[in-house]
């Protein structure tokens, strides 16, 4: 029962975003209402959505630990390529953690980077835009791999170029519904064309970790995954 | 600089708030922010916002919110300048392009882009006060006892961070050691040598869970139905703050719903000041939204009101 | 009744076929302070978590024969009442704490068990203030030092009252002082509140007179139990390592009660044997070298960005063939100096310089780490490859070095050829110390800087590192570590500077240095202070000091 209920959950939350962004822009919205208050209730509503259906879910104090360690590592990478402009391993980290670990894993691993590295460097409005974004990086991965089993090499590689894209695009979301009038798709790709670039050296980063190192990453959590499943033998007295 | 929370504790009133009048407290800022439009209500925001800020003796870090947002805010007002075709007072007609047809730009649609230049800054500003007023740990407690999985992972997170980016640099120096050199080699070839740190950070982060895990499950971890320990103290201040905040919420939206506080830009420009109710409702709310300020002023020049409250 | 009773235990981890515990026989009694000691893979850390209910609870595998716990079979037991009655704190702190401030870590277990508020607020209290943390209530805990850190492990654990405390080596991680600082705790815990505390360690100076009984284990059986006395006198006779140094002595020179202290020691002494004035090891003259230094230190200072001056006016001067050991607390800068010699840090004032070169101008960095070995405190931060052999030819690539056989020659001198395609993350605590040593040493750097490589080793695995040193010594490089070890220090340096906040305060011959030295001396040399100056192994002593009479020798 408690399972099927954190399953909904997770689809709600998962599903709120398309359909605000729907609703935003079926040219329904007058010129005069404010879509800011509503857009920010949303994404705090789908990232508790998400955080809830993980309460329900079952989970061992190895799964509680190895989550938040793939969240501290994906918010440690926002420093650790520091010294190359416009690298950052994050999003590539949350995926690789949905693919192995599944989606509500991944989803975890990739809101805990963002939240807990914004401890650190100061909270800002794009705090919960973060969350949920990487988030979804995360467990969408999970999903692809049961959807299609065998993505294969390049289609990977191709899904991680894309959240490139989606990253800032979701990221856009915030200042688009909230400083932006009239809420159209034009306006949107106005927003987006501001990010283009920036958004595309993200896809690029993304693909080339997951082309160079993809493989190794993946190795080491499967490993992991291994560790976590405990055998219990009766005793043989 | 990085092992530490962006919060730093001073011991001063405004942080001493308990977790949830605080946090209505900035919640309702947010609100307000979000919701009003009309430029002088902004403007009185951002006044109580900034003060609370300086109160809170990070007037210095603001400015690096300030300076973030005037970049952002020129984005706003430009892609507001060439998307929005509502303005009736053209001040330049511009080329044809392709998607957004011809580029006319209006008064109007430049002032609602400063308009929600301004309303960012007053969001940034809020996030900063936040920063400043809100310790971690508490917003994790408090996060806890709705959603305590979550909450435990974030703090075990929170907790490994920072030995995790010394443990970045130390890895380093051992690379650097074995004679990796880091400023050496394309781009490509560089990113390889920064990803085996984070290979070699993953693999042992990844061990020493196992081992969290188990001093988690040594001490009941899982073992049943948990309780919940409370740290903070709910004192008179908190139910006035709670209630200042709440109140100001409630005459902000009664004069929402009357069309006070929104700024109508197109197709031509409002009054600024449109007759007498709308600026009474903006000095109710301000006042209100001052009562945490003021008592924070109190507690610190007045020991009459520091015992009492 | 007994606390625990445990009959024919045997234990395997999942996926093992060696058994980790075999035919463990064995009674706790309440209140006792027991010590279980052995090297590293004995099993005593295994005993140690099938007494936590952690196994098979947490760990799975396969268990065999029974565990009873106040007359109860623990498997009968469930979880909460397991971790209600049995705490367990772990070898390293930072990694089993939890939560982000002090407060809140405490709290945590006594949640778990659902305990109503009053009842945590007063044992939250309670034990903030016997631990001396209330102070600290609110601070994150990353930012306390290693010692508090493990103190904080305790209180969590003591804050659920339990009536057993198992500590599986809590203080290998500290540094001496924080480490007696804990041990003392431990003691008072159990005189004081009668507490029953089941100790695993193995560096028993510390702890070895004040435990009740001891039991001995090897490759998962228990090999000997006893009062300390009668451990003392078994393994004096059998030549065992896991006796303190002072134990040592008086069972080699055959007496028939053994001393476990310095106190009982110098008593003993007095009582037995001549006192023998003249400082026997002080005589050497110091040596004097002639060739030029392998490396040079002229007036460096070194300060991190937050302005904590860690190297203060440091001149020193490094010769082939010398075992150097640094000695200090922590933050005397012992770490910042050798990654200063390593190059790793560059001095804000002052020159390295590496056989008269610095690094930039005639020696090019990558010569100069060629030259110049390091191996950090973490020997986890080394291993990433998929076998133990790959790690050492990865080393090799880096500095454009062709094996030609010498990855076998190391290989061998460290006796890692069994492990060679081993996955390297799948080998013990020791054994990546010494991977981690030979990817360093492959490239057979003169000069081999050791930040810390005897922490965490059992007497074997030390003595093993030891001789490789001297052995690597001897073939004309230098070799300088750290440790907080000073038996390690006076068995194998020859030379010992010891730091303190930034500073060199001493520099000379080994044997100068410690036994002038009160706190920095090893068991010996505090035992034989005054007596015989000058004498710091148990072996020196044997061969110096002589019985009072020949007639009061006593049998062996």
């Amino acid at each position: 029962m408690k399972k099927l209920l954190s399953r909904i959950l997770f689809w709600l939350g998962f599903a709120i975003i398309p359909i605000f962004l729907a609703t935003a822009m079926s040219g329904k919205t007058s010129i005069t209402r404010e879509w800011g208050l509503a857009a920010s209730i949303i994404i705090f509503g789908a990232v508790g959505l998400m955080y809830l259906s993980f309460e329900l879910d079952a989970s061992s104090p190895r799964e509680i630990a190895v989550i938040a360690v793939l969240g501290a590592v994906g918010a440690a990478g926002r420093f650790a390529f520091a010294a190359l402009p416009n690298i950052q391993p994050t999003t590539f980290i949350a995926i690789a953690s949905g693919y192995v670990f599944g989606p509500t894993a991944g989803f975890m691993t990739g809101s805990t980077a963002a939240l807990v590295s914004n401890f650190f460097l100061g909270q800002g409005p794009w705090t919960p835009w973060q969350m949920f974004a990487w988030g979804l990086a995360g467990s969408s991965a999970g999903i692809v791999k049961r959807l299609f089993p065998h993505i294969g090499r390049w289609g990977m590689a191709a899904f991680c170029f894309l959240w490139g894209y989606f990253f800032g695009w979701i990221l856009n979301l915030w200042s688009w519904t909230t400083f932006v009038k009239p809420l159209n798709w034009q306006s949107f790709v106005a927003v987006c064309a501001a990010s283009f670039w920036f958004d595309t050296f993200h896809a690029i980063g993304n693909a080339a970790f997951y082309l160079l190192f993809g493989t190794g990453f993946m190795k080491i959590l499967n490993r992991f995954k291994l560790k976590m499943t405990v055998t219990y033998i009766g005793a043989d007295d | 600089m990085l092992d530490r929370f962006f919060y730093r504790e001073k011991g001063l009133f405004l942080q001493s708030l308990h977790p949830l009048s605080a946090l209505t407290y900035i919640a309702v800022l947010l609100v307000l922010a979000l919701v009003f439009n009309h430029p002088l209500y902004l403007l009185g925001l951002l006044a109580v916002t900034v003060t609370a800020i300086k109160a809170l003796d990070g007037i210095d870090a603001w400015k690096t919110f300030l300076r973030v947002s005037l970049g952002a805010a020129f984005v706003i007002v430009i892609v507001n300048a060439i998307t929005v075709r509502a303005g009736e007072t053209i001040i330049w007609h511009g080329p044809y392009i392709p998607v957004f047809g011809r580029l006319n730009v209006s008064l109007e649609a430049v002032c609602y882009g400063a308009d929600m230049g301004l309303r960012l800054l007053d969001i940034m500003s809020i996030f900063c006060l936040y920063n400043f007023m809100i310790h971690p740990d508490r917003i994790l407690d408090l996060l806890s006892r709705f959603s305590f999985k979550s909450a435990l992972v974030l703090s075990l997170a929170a907790r490994m961070f920072p030995t995790m980016v010394s443990r970045l640099d130390s890895i380093k120096e051992v690379q650097a050691a074995r004679g990796v050199d880091f400023n050496a080699g394309t781009l490509k070839e560089k990113m390889g040598k920064y990803v085996v740190l984070m290979k070699i950070l993953l693999l042992t982060s990844m061990e020493d869970s196992m081992e969290t895990a188990e001093a988690m499950y040594a001490r009941a971890f899982g073992s049943g139905k948990r309780s919940h320990y409370v740290r903070d103290a709910w004192r008179p201040r908190d139910s006035v703050c709670l209630t200042a905040s709440l109140l100001a919420m409630g005459v902000a939206m009664y004069g929402w719903t009357k069309g006070l506080g929104t700024f109508s830009f197109y197709p031509r420009l409002a009054y600024l000041i449109d007759g007498l109710t709308g600026i009474v409702l903006l000095f109710a709310v301000i006042f209100l939204l001052s009562f945490p300020l003021i008592l924070s002023w109190g507690w610190h020049n007045c020991p009459f009101i520091k015992s009492k409250i | 009744m007994p606390l625990y009773q445990i009959k024919n235990l045997t234990y395997f981890y999942p996926n093992s076929r060696k058994p980790a515990l075999k035919d463990i026989d064995m009674i706790i009694e309440e209140g006792e302070f027991l010590l279980i000691a052995g090297g590293s893979g004995s099993g005593k850390s295994s005993l140690a978590r099938v007494l936590a209910g952690l196994i098979p609870g947490f760990y799975g595998g396969r268990i065999g024969g029974s565990v009873f716990f106040r007359g109860k079979d623990i498997k009968q037991l469930d979880k909460r009442s397991i971790a209600r009655e049995v705490g367990i704190v772990f070898q390293d702190p930072e990694k089993q704490l939890i939560m982000t401030s002090v407060e809140a870590e405490i709290a945590f277990g006594l949640e778990n068990l659902g305990l109503p508020r009053q009842e945590m607020a007063r044992r939250i209290a309670e034990v903030m203030s016997f631990l001396g943390l209330a102070e600290l209530k609110r601070e994150f805990t990353v930012k306390l030092s290693g010692g508090q850190k493990q103190k904080l492990a305790l209180a969590a654990v003591l804050a659920m009252q339990p009536s057993v405390l198992i500590l599986d080596e809590p203080t290998s991680q500290l540094d001496p002082v924080a480490a007696e600082d804990f041990l003392n705790l431990v003691k008072r815990l159990n005189e004081d509140i009668g507490m029953t505390v089941i100790l695993i360690e193995q560096r028993l100076e510390r702890c070895f007179h004040i435990a009740d009984r001891i039991v001995l284990m090897e490759g998962g059986r228990i090999r000997f139990e006893g009062t300390p006395e009668q451990v003392a006198r078994w393994a004096a006779q059998c030549g065992e390592p896991f006796i303190p140094p002072v134990a040592r002595f008086f069972g080699k020179a055959g007496l028939n009660t053994i001393p476990v202290t310095v106190k009982e020691g110098r008593r003993m002494l007095r009582e037995k044997f001549k006192p023998s004035s003249g400082d026997f090891y002080l005589k050497h003259p110091g040596v004097v070298h002639e060739e030029e230094p392998l490396l040079r230190m002229e007036r460096v200072w070194f300060a991190y960005p937050d302005g904590r001056e860690a190297l203060q006016d440091i001149n020193l001067q490094f010769f082939a063939g010398e075992l150097v050991a640094v000695l200090g607390a922590n933050g005397a800068g012992k770490s910042t100096l050798l990654k200063t010699m390593a190059g790793l840090l560059k001095p804000g004032r002052g020159r390295v310089m590496l056989m008269g070169g610095e690094p930039g101008s005639s020696v090019s960095r990558k010569a100069w780490n060629s030259c110049v070995g390091y191996l950090s405190q973490n020997p986890s931060d080394y291993l990433f490859q998929d076998t133990v052999e790959e790690e050492l030819l990865y080393t090799l690539k880096n500095f454009g070095i062709s094996p030609n056989g010498v990855v076998d020659e190391i290989m061998d001198k460290l006796s890692l050829q069994d492990f060679r395609h081993a996955n390297p993350r799948d080998l013990s605590c020791g054994e990546r110390q010494k991977v981690a040593l030979a990817s360093v040493m492959v490239t057979r750097p003169k000069l081999l800087l050791l930040d810390e490589p005897t922490r965490g080793l059992d007497y074997r695995q030390k003595a093993e590192m030891g001789k490789v040193l001297l052995d690597y010594c001897r073939q004309g490089a230098s070799v300088v570590l750290t440790t907080h070890d000073v038996e390690f220090a006076a068995e194998y340096a020859s030379r010992v500077i010891m730091m303190f906040c930034g500073r060199i305060v001493c520099d000379g011959p080994t044997h100068q240095v410690l036994s002038e030295s009160i706190f920095y001396s090893t068991q010996i040399g505090r035992m034989c202070r005054g007596f015989a100056d000058g004498i710091l192994t148990p072996e020196e002593a044997l061969a110096v000091l002589k019985p009072a009479s020949p007639g009061k020798r006593e049998r062996k």
